[in-house]
């Protein structure tokens, strides 16, 4: 046997003996399998529960009575955001963003009722989820057990003797990390089973695989670092002081500091300030249910000298639903260009925000897990902007049908009375130009290359503990 | 007392423990100028809607032609003001909306409307005073305490010390010596922050006493484990593990308890409620609106009917019937909340850490109760809104774009 496999071997049969690590391991262990079964639950439901919400969504749309086209414009529907089958790992922003949207002309909505406003109020950590208790709490768990591995024997000088039977410090401190990394993989395993299961619901295993690798790099991360702080320190009290804060700036106060960078850098104007700006704007496009409204002056001429007629009422077509139709077209480019503002806005902030991962490892392993999850920011802006192409189309199919199917002069007669009311009514059977919606997680391709970059940041903490703690190793002192 | 100084001095030349007590001061100052720094940026963000809300308000004004357009093309900026001394906690002014811009139009499809930031934010969390008390506090304390007798006593001084009568006495004295200066290092950013602030004396002097009782509690758990003859690592390791389970396992399972023990009905289906009861009401007949809309405003009476297919008051009518047949779902979606916060409020003397944080934010009026008042502010504005509009609206009062000026005023009392 090699002499680190001896010292691997003896690690294990210490922790096994010490009643600290037994009880260390032990509530860590209950809590990784109580977070797990309680989140993969929770986001099973969601997931179900959205996606009926969904399709009673569409049936109530579809079912609606023969009407005013414009009606329906204003009638609505709403879209909902089924979350990925890894979220059940990582749901990260899915309770602090509304989880459905409500979708009608003229306007775009934000998501409502995200569930964190509505949850108990504890606050601090909020819900544990088990990637939050991958990025913050194995950490504590792995300074729990490890950060005596080497300084251990150092206090009770059997590294002096281990030394001059001619054991390499390298061979030492070789086997204490591999004892604290097997300690490490093992409280992967809920992970994996987690993942796997959600390659079973649909997401792909690769992604899965990487999202598991993520973890297994961060927490070997925390181990190089363990071993290198145990390999360099003289008392077990040090060693411990010095694990601690750095979990503590690391893993609790850069993150936070990031957010308050990430907002003094790039400040966003709140949605209200951003409407009123909007609104000078929108002034100018004119009011769609106005026809007559001087903004649509130089259309009407168009339309008259395309149909080649002198007067609306000519027009084989309905003015006012190509007024409609011409209005939103103007206001969803206005509105779109708002919108993409502040998600441009948005994610400069989560950018910079981002960059604070090559100051905490917890910052890069939250970035990459959220984006092998497909559950960051960056997935909540592409169901923002899905929902805004359904909601476009679905507009402008009912100002079709106000168009084709509804004549101009029944349509400006239609408040005369109820037998005028009546005849602008269309077949419900119109409504069928609403689309099935659907929301999908991200492409792999797409995971992974937004994993990409805190996944390269990860890789460089590993490889500088890692190296330093070889070359400390190398010329390890009693 | 001259104990006191030379523990003091003691203190003075242990490295280990200025750093945590350094730590301990910066993270606070960091976390009340950033507190300050957010609150006062909330109050531009409002001082500068108020101006833009008149602005726009004024602007539309222009091209009014009768109460109903008034009613419908008006929009009406409500907000809340933080206090004085919400830079300390800023709690649910994260999550939960604290400006509003509404209209005379169904309540229900508008008030939950959330002006969010950036959701990577929300979910990582601010550094504000009340993190650093509630949550890194005990932290600091528990490293600063934790081999007091362990360390003297690897240092074989132990037996030598406690064998008088007054070295027994020697933990508690240095122990309560080192919480006092944690305390201070704390609390001294606090009351800096809170005097530029204005802040209250009484409300300081009450954040203070929780922070201080936070901490004796910390005290209590550090000594009682401290005693055991432990290592010092053991004793870090057992203190940082109570310390888990009282700030990350019990918070978050109280969480998850209380949310599943008090359902509340999903927010979508208010709002549905409300749009199926707005839409539907055009196709009914204008007595199915009128009906319900006159169990609540009998004076109007005789003034609820029409004869023509669209007139104001009755889409007024129907608005305002949305929001009666949302009420219950509505009522119950507050209840709600307002329940897991009275609950949750009991259930935090298990866990200090929630228990200051909820302290805090209630000093702060950043709590739930707080945004919930909000709420209810916007919602009797809105009423008051519609007690103003209604008569015009029924009784054909002839519409004068100057009367305009005397619509209720939102005011944050």
């Amino acid at each position: 046997m090699k002499q680190w496999q001896t010292i691997f071997i003896d690690e294990w049969r210490l922790w096994r003996r010490s009643y600290l690590a037994v009880s260390a391991l032990v509530l860590f262990t209950l809590l990784l399998l109580a977070t797990s079964i309680f989140t993969g639950l929770r986001m099973t439901e969601e997931q179900h529960a959205r996606e009926h919400q969904q399709q009673e969504a569409e049936e109530t749309f579809l079912s609606q009575p023969d009407r005013h086209p414009h009606r329906m414009v204003h009638y609505g529907h709403y879209a909902f955001r089924t979350p990925p089958p890894l979220a059940m790992v990582d749901p990260g922003v899915d309770a602090v963003t509304g989880q459905s949207i409500f979708l009608e002309g003229h306007r775009q909505n934000s998501a409502m009722f995200a569930d964190e406003r509505a949850a108990a109020n504890t606050g601090g950590f909020g819900s544990l989820t088990p990637a939050k208790v991958y990025q913050l709490l194995i950490p504590l768990l792995l300074i729990a057990i490890g950060h005596g591995v080497v300084v251990r024997e150092r206090e009770s000088h059997t590294l002096t003797q281990l030394l001059s039977q001619g054991v390499s410090g390298t061979q030492i401190v070789a086997g204490k990390w591999v004892a604290l990394a097997s300690v490490a993989l093992i409280s992967l395993l809920p992970l994996v089973i987690a993942s796997l299961s959600a390659s079973t619901a649909g997401d792909s295993l690769s992604i899965s695989l990487a999202l598991v690798a993520t973890y297994a790099l961060y927490l070997l991360v925390w181990v190089s670092l363990i071993v290198l702080i145990s390999t360099t320190t003289q008392t077990r009290g040090v060693a411990l002081g010095l694990l601690v804060l750095f979990w503590i700036t690391t893993a609790m106060i850069t993150p936070r500091i990031g957010v308050a960078s990430a907002n003094a850098t790039h400040p966003a104007p709140g949605k209200i300030e951003t409407e009123l700006r909007m609104y000078a704007d929108k002034r100018e496009l004119g009011d769609g249910h106005n026809a007559s409204d001087p903004a649509f002056e130089a259309f009407r001429t168009n339309v008259l000298a395309q149909y080649n007629v002198d007067t609306i009422e000519e027009l084989p077509v309905n003015f006012r639903g190509m007024v409609a139709q011409k209005n939103e077209a103007d206001l969803t480019e206005l509105m779109n260009q708002y919108a993409e503002e502040k998600m441009m806005q948005e994610l400069h902030q989560s950018n910079h925000l981002r960059s604070f991962g090559w100051l905490s490892p917890t910052l890069a392993t939250a970035s990459a897990s959220q984006s092998l999850a497909s559950t960051g920011l960056q997935t909540h802006h592409r169901f923002l902007r899905e929902t805004e192409t359904l909601r476009l189309n679905f507009v402008q199919g009912l100002n079709q049908v106000h168009i084709d199917k509804l004549s101009y002069s029944d349509d400006i007669n239609r408040n005369n009375d109820e037998e005028s009311s009546r005849r602008v009514r269309v077949s419900s059977e119109n409504w069928k130009v609403l689309e099935d919606f659907e929301f999908a997680p991200d492409q792999a391709a797409e995971r992974w290359q937004a994993a990409r970059y805190p996944l390269l940041m990860l890789l460089i903490w590993f490889v500088a503990f890692t190296v330093s703690g070889m070359y400390c190793a190398a010329r390890i002192k009693p | 007392m001259s104990t006191v100084y030379r523990e003091f001095r003691f203190l003075m030349r242990e490295r280990s423990a200025l750093l945590w007590l350094g730590l301990a001061f910066m993270s606070a100052t960091i976390a009340v100028v950033l507190g300050l720094k957010e609150v006062s940026e909330q109050r531009t963000t409002i001082a500068d809607l108020i101006t833009a809300d008149q602005v726009e308000r004024e602007v539309v004004k222009k091209d009014l032609a009768d109460w109903g357009s008034a009613a419908y093309y008006s929009f009406h900026l409500t907000y809340d003001e933080p206090s004085d001394f919400a830079f300390a906690a800023l709690g649910q002014r994260d999550l939960s909306p604290w400006k509003h811009r509404i209209r005379m139009l169904a309540l229900e499809g508008q008030i939950y409307e959330s002006d969010t930031t950036n959701p990577d934010f929300a979910l990582i969390g601010r550094i504000d005073f009340a993190f650093v008390a509630s949550l890194l506090s005990p932290l600091f304390l528990i490293l600063l305490l934790h081999d007091l007798r362990s360390r003297e006593r690897a240092a074989g001084r132990l037996d030598f010390i406690e064998a008088t009568a007054s070295g027994k006495m020697i933990w508690r004295t240095r122990g309560l010596l080192r919480t006092t200066l944690l305390w201070l290092c704390l609390v001294l950013p606090l009351w800096v922050g809170g005097i530029i602030a204005g802040a209250s004396l009484m409300v300081l002097l009450i954040a203070s006493a929780v922070v201080l009782t936070h901490l004796l509690i910390w005290w209590l758990i550090a000594s009682w484990v401290a005693n055991k003859d432990y290592t010092s690592a053991v004793n870090l390791v057992s203190l940082i593990g109570v310390w888990v389970v009282l700030a990350v396992i019990t918070p978050a399972a109280i969480k998850a308890g209380v949310n599943v023990a008090v359902p509340i009905p999903d927010g979508g289906e208010i709002l549905l409620t409300q749009r199926e009861a707005v839409n539907d009401a055009w196709d009914l007949p204008k007595q199915a609106t009128f009906e319900p809309f006159v169990k609540r405003h009998p004076e109007l009476a005789d003034y609820a009917k029409i004869d023509t297919p669209f007139e104001w008051k009755w889409y007024y009518a129907f608005q305002q019937v949305g929001d009666q047949n949302a009420e219950s779902l509505s009522h119950a979606y507050l209840d709600g909340r307002i329940k897991r916060d009275v609950i949750t409020s009991s259930l935090a003397l298990l866990s200090p850490p929630v228990l200051t944080e909820r302290l805090l934010q209630k000093q702060a009026q950043t709590d739930v109760a707080a945004s919930i008042a909000y709420e209810e502010r916007v919602r009797a504005y809105h009423a008051d809104l519609r007690s103003w509009y209604y008569p015009k609206l029924f009784k054909d009062v002839e519409f004068e774009t100057e009367l305009l000026s005397l619509r209720p005023q939102y005011s944050t009392d």
